[in-house]
């Protein structure tokens, strides 16, 4: 049951706490010899050169853009839900994470590099794959079983994966770059790759805003959205826009992430109630929550070393992935 | 089709074993056991980099080989030993095509230690295949296998000479560098889009860093059996900050590693970077080949990098 106004209050701010303080954690752990301690010391003004560097110039922008990922992939994901009316449709799982990797690795075979054409590229490539997945939706008899779209999806990732694996062979020379690209990290990101990516970000914020109510309307049926003088035709073409700027930003900084755009508004879900405006709001925060997270454990776990965060939230979005569709009855949206 | 084509090409061997005088037979002492390889062979095909090296140091060019890794033909060190016959390419060495192997119809093939034994079945059927005992990985492996491949090439003073030669221009550039007052701790790195990983200090090339008189370090990074660590964190870019640091990607020239490498300030600001003693290398060279003719190339790059 979804909690009451004023104790939703509460959990956003609960969850609000909680991603300060998993933020301050992600400048304080990381791979290398600088603990805990010394990072606090960096962050009281201590003048040691190599923490500060290490706290500033390589925790601090991967910090911010594990917050900023995780936002666009929670809101993509529950706006790709909303549109769908299918718990299960999720970025990564469908295809559009796919089709901004897909687009980044064509240019990168040819020749490109430079981090602000890239977010464009993807973002151009995850609007394909969104439209993909989208009319995959409208196929007569398919839209109904979110299972099948989700099969559907799995389908055309695995074909743009092997397109990409097919790139990979005539063109040996982009492969490490490729290879390091399509699993996803946010290590070694710059403050100017975070400054490259505001501007869609801004735009699709914008956006949704707008977009939240006519959607909210459009859960009541196609009908009745038009009956509140809302046209259904264009609230989706501005969804579809809109996940493909959060996404193909997300991606073209961060490599394709799976599963966040499942697990984020699967809790959020649980905690704001059916209304996709309140389930917005709480993806919020627990997109970023659920990105850090994971990003820490890829840095401790097999320190010097570091794991790729995709393997992290697979682990944990594959389980949940499975619990919604074991549920007796799926959601409807 | 094909397996008339091998039951000629068994036939023809069997044959031409017959007409060469069985004094000639030597017996080696392979991964699979002794195999006999008889007379000179002259047509030979490397399944391996480190056996295209040998074979070529011999003087023997072979009508196939495999692609150095990352790449989609022999390393470019190689070309210099080329004529105008140049190897066909058999494949990668983890996918060898077998078919090509049999298109060649070899009377010798060289494999790599780590060859399985589903392919040596099948390559064994088609010419003697000498596979080098596998060895817990040493600087000086090479030396062993490059001898096993001489003596199947039944030119094993070839392989004697070339080994000596390297070790003769070794020794002068150690102490020639020694004159010059350079020594001082070495990683030989291979830098990918995510960071370093560190090569071990057991290998081929790292043995002849330290055989001119660097120490070669490879932080305790890579295990005992490993040939090199997993991509170094960028926070810990600092454990290999020693007085010379050997640069190399596999794909691309060691100029272009260093650019992209210099791209990371977590790079730029070591010690090694900032006294520019970061030695750009190719990779195909220093982290993929191995054999005599290898080892001389990578000899000269020390010495054009460090001598001032």
């Amino acid at each position: 049951m979804p909690l009451s106004v004023g104790n939703q209050r509460t959990q956003i701010t609960l969850l609000l706490t909680a991603l300060v303080a998993v933020s301050l954690v992600s400048l304080l752990i990381g791979a290398g010899s600088v603990g805990p301690l010394r990072a606090l010391a960096v962050l009281g003004g201590s003048q040691d050169s190599d923490a500060s560097f290490v706290v500033w110039q390589l925790r601090a922008p991967r910090t911010l853009i594990g917050i900023i990922v995780g936002m666009a992939l929670g809101v993509a994901g529950a706006l790709l839900q909303a549109v769908s009316r299918n718990p299960l449709a999720e970025p990564g799982l469908l295809g559009v994470s796919a089709g901004a990797a897909f687009a980044v690795a064509l240019t990168l075979v040819m020749g490109a590099s430079a981090a602000t054409m890239r977010i464009s590229v993807a973002q151009l490539g995850a609007l394909l794959g969104c439209i993909c997945v989208l009319s995959v939706t409208r196929v007569r008899g398919l839209g109904s079983d979110p299972v099948r779209l989700v099969l559907a999806g799995a389908a055309f990732s695995g074909l743009l994966g092997s397109l990409t694996s097919l790139m990979l062979l005539f063109d040996q020379r982009a492969a490490d770059e490729i290879r390091f690209w399509v699993i996803g990290s946010l290590a070694g990101r710059r403050l100017d790759d975070v400054v490259a990516m505001l501007p869609s970000m801004l735009v699709a914020a914008v956006a949704v805003v707008f977009i939240a109510r006519p959607l909210a309307a459009l859960a009541l049926g196609e009908r009745a959205a038009s009956g509140l003088g809302h046209h259904p035709g264009l609230i989706r073409w501005l969804v579809v826009a809109c996940v493909a700027l959060l996404v193909g930003a997300a991606t073209a900084i961060a490599g394709p992430i799976a599963f966040v755009g499942l697990v984020v508004p699967f809790a959020a879900r649980a905690l704001a109630g059916p209304d996709i405006r309140r389930t917005l709001w709480f993806c919020l925060p627990i997109g970023p929550l659920m990105v850090l997270m994971a990003d820490i454990i890829a840095r401790v776990a097999v320190a010097p070393s570091e794991l790729p965060i995709g393997v992290l939230t697979a682990l944990c979005g594959a389980p949940v992935l499975v619990a919604v569709v074991r549920a007796r009855r799926l959601p409807t949206l | 089709m094909r397996a008339v084509t091998l039951r000629n090409g068994i036939i023809g061997l069997l044959l031409s074993g017959c007409l060469v005088s069985a004094a000639q037979a030597r017996t080696l002492d392979t991964a699979y056991g002794e195999v006999d390889v008889t007379g000179t062979p002259e047509r030979v095909v490397t399944l391996y980099e480190g056996a295209l090296d040998a074979s070529l140091a011999a003087g023997v060019t072979p009508l196939g080989a495999v692609t150095t890794r990352g790449g989609d033909n022999v390393a470019e060190y190689v070309e210099a030993h080329l004529g105008d016959e140049r190897p066909a390419i058999m494949g990668v060495v983890r996918e060898i095509n077998i078919e090509a192997v049999l298109e060649q119809r070899p009377d010798l093939i060289l494999a790599p230690a780590r060859l399985t034994e589903e392919q040596y079945q099948l390559l064994s059927r088609i010419a003697p295949t000498v596979v080098p005992p596998t060895q817990p990985i040493a600087p000086d492996n090479w030396k062993a296998e490059a001898r096993l491949y001489g003596n199947a090439l039944n030119r094993q003073d070839a392989l004697e000479d070339a080994i000596s030669a390297v070790d003769q221009r070794a020794a002068e550039l150690a102490s020639a560098l020694d004159a010059a007052g350079v020594g001082g701790t070495a990683f030989v790195v291979r830098w990918m889009p995510g960071g370093p990983m560190v090569m071990s200090k057991n290998l081929f090339t790292a043995g002849l860093v330290a055989q001119v008189g660097l120490t070669v370090e490879d932080a305790g990074l890579v295990g005992e059996r490993g040939v090199h660590s997993d991509i170094l964190s960028l926070e810990n870019l600092s454990q290999v900050d020693g007085d010379w640091l050997f640069l190399a990607t596999l794909n691309e020239d060691g100029q272009e590693a260093l650019a992209s490498a210099k791209q990371s300030s977590a790079f730029t600001r070591l010690d090694v970077v900032q006294r520019e003693q970061v030695v750009p290398v190719n990779g195909q060279l220093w982290t993929s080949a191995n054999g005599p003719l290898a080892a001389l190339a990578i000899l000269d790059d020390i010495e054009a990098a460090l001598l001032p």
